[in-house]
């Protein structure tokens, strides 16, 4: 299962209001590249909800009984990157033009 | 309803916590907030999910990563954050559906795993596990490892 998931700035604002963060790495471009990224990080765990989402279609109730996803943050996901989510049983995957954001897995628990 | 800001202290309100301050194997406070159908679907849009939940057995369900938003608070409740801190890893597990149709008190509680430095940057490693208030039953489990710069 794959989808791509086109990322903004504004995603990331309102995925931090729900968050209720202040992580400027978040919000602030120049403190983002002062810090050696493009641009601002989409929170790691905002495109883990994405595969958590895709999860939930694939697996349907057993992903929220026995579900779990098991992640490595590999890159950054900043702003105007097209994020490609691949979530496949036991292996979980989330690519930029840059490489691989995140890998893991995800399915049910053995 | 507890927003996730409501129990979550920001970076930069107080002191961020330094490496030398983590304890391996320190128990976090039990931390309690109430999850609701709004917060359901404002979490939901924020991660471009359908706002209603997902059917499961006729009945609506909240996606079980509603929990990220929450997580942090039960690690910042004891280790104020430093600004700049980043994800490097997170584990979830799910037991049972928080329903999108009704409010849920779930009780947090964790602990440090471990704190080590890789490639000349701290890693602190805990685990949480959330349990709803009413009748103890576990909701999920998970693990969080992230880098801070102090």
């Amino acid at each position: 299962m794959k989808r791509k998931y086109p990322i903004t700035q504004e995603m990331i604002d309102r995925y931090g209001v729900i968050n209720g963060d202040n992580d400027i790495i978040h919000y602030d471009h120049d403190y983002a590249v002062k810090r050696g990224f493009r641009g601002t990080l989409a929170h790691g765990l905002m495109v883990s909800g994405y595969a958590v989402d895709m999860a939930c279609e694939k697996w349907g109730k057993d992903f929220f009984y026995n579900g779990e996803i098991d992640v490595r943050f590999r890159g950054p996901v900043i702003p105007n990157d097209v994020v490609e989510i691949s979530v496949d049983p036991g292996e979980l995957r989330a690519v930029t033009a840059d490489g691989d954001a995140l890998v893991g897995k995800i399915g049910l628990r053995k | 309803m507890t927003r996730p800001s409501d129990i979550k202290p920001r970076e930069g309100d107080l002191p961020g916590s330094k490496f030398s301050d983590f304890e391996i194997g320190a128990e976090l406070p039990e931390t309690r907030f109430t999850i609701t159908p709004d917060i359901i679907a404002e979490y939901a849009r924020s991660v471009e999910s359908d706002p209603r939940g997902i059917e499961v057995d006729g009945r609506r369900a909240a996606l079980p990563s509603v929990l990220f938003v929450y997580l942090m608070s039960v690690f910042y409740r004891r280790y104020p954050p430093a600004q700049g801190g980043i994800m490097a890893g997170n584990v979830l597990r799910s037991f049972s559906p928080i329903w999108a149709d009704e409010e849920t008190e779930v009780v947090g509680t964790g602990r440090v795993e471990d704190k080590f430095t890789k490639k000349g940057r701290n890693y602190i490693k805990y685990s949480a596990v959330f349990h709803r208030a009413d009748n103890g039953m576990k909701i999920a489990e998970a693990v969080n490892t992230s880098t801070f710069p102090n």
